[in-house]
């Protein structure tokens, strides 16, 4: 594929394997910690249904950390 | 209210404020995609309603003031409700009024949110008596149907009428409250989460999956990166008072207050268009006409969506409207930890004045922090937001928490279900049906399947 060449989604300009690589690694670490909440509940005596989707919310939010390591910007800020 | 909750209040109307600063900078955020999400994940995480309505407040205020920004200085909408505003934009900056927009809007948005709040609360205060007869149930064809139905039959219908395609709009409500009723037959219970987040991701899956057809792929195809031109701005005043003139501000407010009240059964983005546009089209000298509509439309944008969701939450009881049944839904649906909705919720355990403090509160605290950032940095944060986020990282982000969302309501059938109603949903609204007939048929559907099997035809 050729690297130079996106896709508009959005208005934005986007890279189909990068965002593919940025929804599996967001998707893994929200399922890791979601599956995670049960031991970590029953560790700190609370309710598993509100623990599990704080988790795995957290677990997105740092998929998202990480992704925005392994993917580029493609939008060129001109300032006039 | 508790020292604690005060606290609370406080701490979630700032971090709310700050995190939706940054979502509404970024372009091809959607509003129902990026609030309702984070609200049911605070409700379903344990938090209590009211402070998850306070957070919800506050994003309203924070997002709508900025989702306009980008639209001041490169053109390019923040948010949906900001999309109304481009037009107005490029009429302002041909003319080198790049930064004169940028702070009337910021201005108007103040304005725009604390009439609406104003008037939703006196309204709703007088009409709450109103709310029980309206969820009282009438026998019709054998079926008990709740009087807010036909309120919500007509705002479906209304908006199915405003719709790109009127046609496709009306035939969608059925068949879309069959498709709903029979996935949540498939479940074995009344599912909402799955198939709110199906229609939310709907436009963006639906293009996502064209671009892996060969074919469709090059109508998407961009060579290179996207360039984005920014305008320089002057110093702007932190004193709102100085920034809108009599005409701007007596427009504002009146809008404000009317567009509110509509918004309860009418379409927030309908609004603003209808509005701005009659406005716009008021005014002799095309630039001052198109500065007064982008001041207005931006007043409308925090009216309506306050409008939106508090006539419908302290009055009615279910979303009669576009906006209490899209980034508002997860307030109106039950939650087995609650064993109520988060709307019963806040209504039985608050008094009136408790509610109405704490969103003024919300409000206030959001545009103190909003309102100095924005004025004074909303260049530089649109230079760094662009600059540093990348669309993918965003993106698949929404996707996790969606795909984590469907799970939880229906394990692995959930996932699959959310993509059928995604992808029905993205190609209805290829073919210029509102995502707004989608959410209310989503609502209605119970109903409105009931009625249609009862038919004597």
């Amino acid at each position: 594929m050729d690297e130079d060449v996106h896709y508009e989604l959005y208005g934005e300009y986007v890279s189909l394997r990068e965002l593919g690589v940025s929804t599996l690694i967001c998707t893994a670490f929200a399922m890791l910690f979601y599956f995670a909440a049960p031991a970590v509940a029953e560790a700190l005596d609370l309710q598993v249904t509100g623990i599990s989707i704080t988790l795995g919310a957290a677990g997105a939010a740092l998929g998202f950390a990480v992704s925005m390591l392994v993917t580029k910007v493609k939008r060129v800020v001109v300032e006039v | 209210m508790d020292p604690l909750t005060v606290l609370l209040v406080v701490a979630l109307s700032a971090l709310s404020t700050i995190l939706y600063i940054f979502i509404g900078i970024l372009p091809g955020t959607d509003e129902t995609a990026t609030m309702a999400p984070v609200a049911l994940t605070l409700l379903l995480a344990g938090v209590d309603p009211l402070l998850v309505l306070v957070w919800f407040t506050a994003s309203i205020a924070a997002f709508k003031m900025a989702d306009s920004i980008p639209v001041a200085l490169a053109g390019i909408p923040g948010g949906v409700m900001a999309v109304p505003q481009v037009p107005d934009a490029l009429t302002a900056k041909e003319h080198g009024l790049a930064d004169t927009i940028l702070r009337k809007g910021i201005a108007s948005s103040v304005v725009g949110q604390f009439v609406a709040l104003a008037v939703c609360l006196s309204l709703s205060y007088y009409l709450m008596p109103a709310g029980e007869w309206l969820r009282t149930a009438d026998e019709v064809l054998g079926v008990k149907v709740a009087r807010w139905f036909w309120l919500i039959l007509a705002g479906l219908l209304v908006l199915a009428l405003m719709s790109r395609s009127r046609v496709a709009a009306l035939a969608t409500i059925p068949s879309f409250a069959l498709l709903v009723q029979g996935l949540r037959g498939v479940y074995g219970r009344p599912v909402f989460i799955s198939l709110f987040l199906g229609i939310t991701i709907g436009p963006m899956l639906f293009e996502l999956l064209s671009m892996l057809h060969r074919d469709l792929r090059q109508a998407y195809a961009r060579r290179g990166a996207k360039e984005v031109r920014l305008l320089r701005v002057g110093r702007i005043s932190l004193n709102p008072l100085r920034i809108l003139d009599r005409e701007e501000l007596a427009h504002s407010a009146l809008w404000s207050a009317a567009t509110s009240v509509l918004a309860a059964v009418m379409s927030p983005v309908g609004l603003t268009i209808l509005i701005g546009d009659l406005i716009r089209g008021s005014v002799r000298d095309r630039v001052r006409g198109a500065v007064l509509a982008y001041t207005v439309r931006d007043a409308i944008k925090n009216a309506t969506y306050i409008g939106g969701i508090l006539i419908p939450l302290l009055v009615i009881g279910v979303p009669t409207g576009p906006m209490a049944a899209g980034p508002a839904a997860p307030f109106f649906h039950k939650l087995e930890s609650l064993g109520a909705t988060p709307r019963d919720y806040i209504v039985s355990r608050y008094d009136y004045p408790t509610i109405a403090v704490a969103l003024l509160a919300a409000t206030a605290i959001a545009f103190l922090v909003a309102y100095p950032i924005l004025v004074r940095y909303s260049r530089r944060l649109t230079v760094a937001v662009f600059r540093r986020v990348p669309a993918e990282a965003l993106y698949g982000l929404f996707i996790a928490i969606v795909i984590m969302l469907s799970y939880y309501d229906a394990k692995v059938a959930g996932i699959f279900g959310t993509l059928v109603v995604s992808l029905v949903s993205g190609a209805l609204w290829r073919l210029g049906v509102s995502l707004g007939v989608l959410f209310m048929a989503l609502v209605a559907a119970p109903t409105l399947v009931a009625l249609l099997t009862a038919l004597p035809l």
